[in-house]
């Protein structure tokens, strides 16, 4: 009998080891109360006007104020990290309604030469079509870029088939119009519902 | 050059990959084989035909597309590589080893004495593919083996260990260790690899979010997200095992019921 309760008690420890770690926890190692990168000092919100996927302008600072805004450089022929960061976006807002109704997810283009109001709006919609898209001049998109404080995309490659080196991370403006985190690639879905609505409570 | 499939981190695409590594480990046990029986002689040609239908399924499910999905992508294929692995390979490379051979293999590893202790305690065959499986679908081992060739390796090979364990004490090739009766035999089958995988694929099948990064973070392949993925991955396991497990099953108990007869 001993010796079946220690193998039973051995399986529970490999269990609950092996499985422990799949959640979040509510603080992180780090000590801050979220989960992604924190921004110390946090970043204001940057000022650009861009052009949207109905070819309307957007001025950004205006056109999310008040709102969670999370803020991403990408282009839609990326083949990894643009469509994985998306997804992962998508599906949190999926299990979070309460944070998709009072934020807006935006897109800027770093490849407005192919990426056209139609390619990226056909683009988001694979994933949430009340994401927002921006594009504008190459000049535009630079400076866009530059106001958000992140490395300017570089193109690698010649001919149709080139590849966009850009910054990968998401940059999360709390309603208060400052950004206190950001997210790399490879931020987890638990990691983002951990801090949405911490987010949103900066109100 | 890839010699085992691991996870890739870029995009997947339908360019062919070779893997030399899945080429050896196939054809050298294959090549062994047949020279063996053929140096022998005298050996069933079903046992030959069923060694080879191991070692067949063993390749597709290691190789390129099916073992680089399962590696990197999705986790429904990695579930199903699991599934070929403990309940199709592993039978059938038992069935298919004559009895001759299996002496002469357990003699030169020196493996008689486990092989002998394994085949006669159910209760710890059927513990070791437990602990296996469940190991080696945690999300720690998950993310931890399949990032390297080498732990993609060795997770492959324990799913193949830990299937040859669970068949032993029913399919053993020797003789005088299949002492077990019918009754025990159908039991400890259906415990093992019918109610106790139900756990780790329930886990999978309700969990709200990914468990594991490996398949969170991968490219997307089609349009299943990561959530519905391992969703697929935990019905596999679940749903995937059964038609297996039912049928040897009903394959023992008639025989049982054949064997009270000639009584």
């Amino acid at each position: 009998m001993r010796k079946v309760l220690s193998i039973a008690g051995l399986i529970t420890l490999i269990i609950g080891a092996t499985t422990g770690c799949a959640t979040g926890g509510s603080t992180t190692t780090s000590g801050s109360i979220f989960d992604g990168t924190v921004l110390q000092p946090p970043e204001p919100k940057p000022e650009f006007v861009l052009t949207d996927t109905q070819g309307q302008p957007f001025d950004f600072q205006a056109e999310t104020e008040g709102k969670l805004t999370l803020l991403y450089f990408g282009y839609t022929y990326c083949p990894d990290i643009c469509p994985v960061q998306l997804a992962q976006l998508a599906a949190v807002m999926d299990r979070l309604p309460d944070v998709e109704r009072n934020s807006v997810v935006v897109f800027v283009t770093v490849d407005p030469d192919r990426d056209t109001p139609q390619v990226i709006r056909s683009f988001l919609d694979k994933f949430n079509t009340k994401f927002v898209g921006l594009t504008g001049t190459i000049e535009q998109v630079e400076a866009a870029q530059r106001a958000a404080g992140v490395p300017v995309a570089v193109k690698i490659g010649d001919g149709a088939d080139y590849s966009m080196g850009h910054a990968s991370q998401v940059i999360a403006f709390a309603p208060d119009g400052l950004a206190y985190t950001q997210y790399p690639y490879g931020t987890r879905q638990t990691q983002w519902v951990h801090d949405l609505p911490l987010i949103l409570g900066r109100a | 050059m890839k010699l085992w499939c691991a996870a890739l981190n870029k995009p997947w695409s339908w360019h062919w990959i070779a893997y030399p590594g899945v080429w050896l480990t196939v054809l050298l046990p294959t090549i062994i084989y047949l020279v063996a029986v053929r140096r022998h002689g005298d050996t069933d040609r079903k046992a030959i035909w069923t060694f080879l239908a191991a070692m067949v399924i063993f390749w597709a499910s290691s190789d390129w597309p099916v073992g680089t999905l399962g590696a990197g992508y999705l986790a429904s294929v990695h579930m199903l590589e699991y599934v070929f692995y403990t309940l199709a390979v592993a039978p059938l490379m038992l069935l298919g080893t004559p009895e001759w051979m299996a002496r002469r293999v357990l003699a030169r590893l020196h493996l008689a004495r486990v092989h002998e202790w394994l085949s006669q305690r159910l209760f710890m065959s059927g513990l070791i593919f437990n602990i296996v499986l469940v190991a080696t679908h945690s999300p720690i081992g998950v993310d931890t083996l399949r990032s390297s060739q080498l732990g993609s390796f060795a997770m492959d090979m324990s799913w193949l260990a830990s299937g040859i364990i669970l068949w032993m004490p029913i399919l053993t090739p020797i003789r005088e260790q299949r002492t077990h009766p019918f009754a025990a035999k159908m039991v400890y089958l259906f415990v093992s690899a019918g109610i106790v995988p139900i756990v780790p694929a329930s886990f999978l099948t309700f969990a709200s979010y990914p468990l594991y990064s490996t398949y969170e973070l991968a490219p997307r392949v089609g349009s299943l997200t990561a959530v519905q993925d391992q969703q697929l991955a935990g019905i596999t396991m679940k749903l995937g095992m059964a038609p297996v497990i039912w049928i040897t099953l009903a394959v023992m108990f008639f025989r049982w019921a054949a064997q009270e007869r000639a009584r």
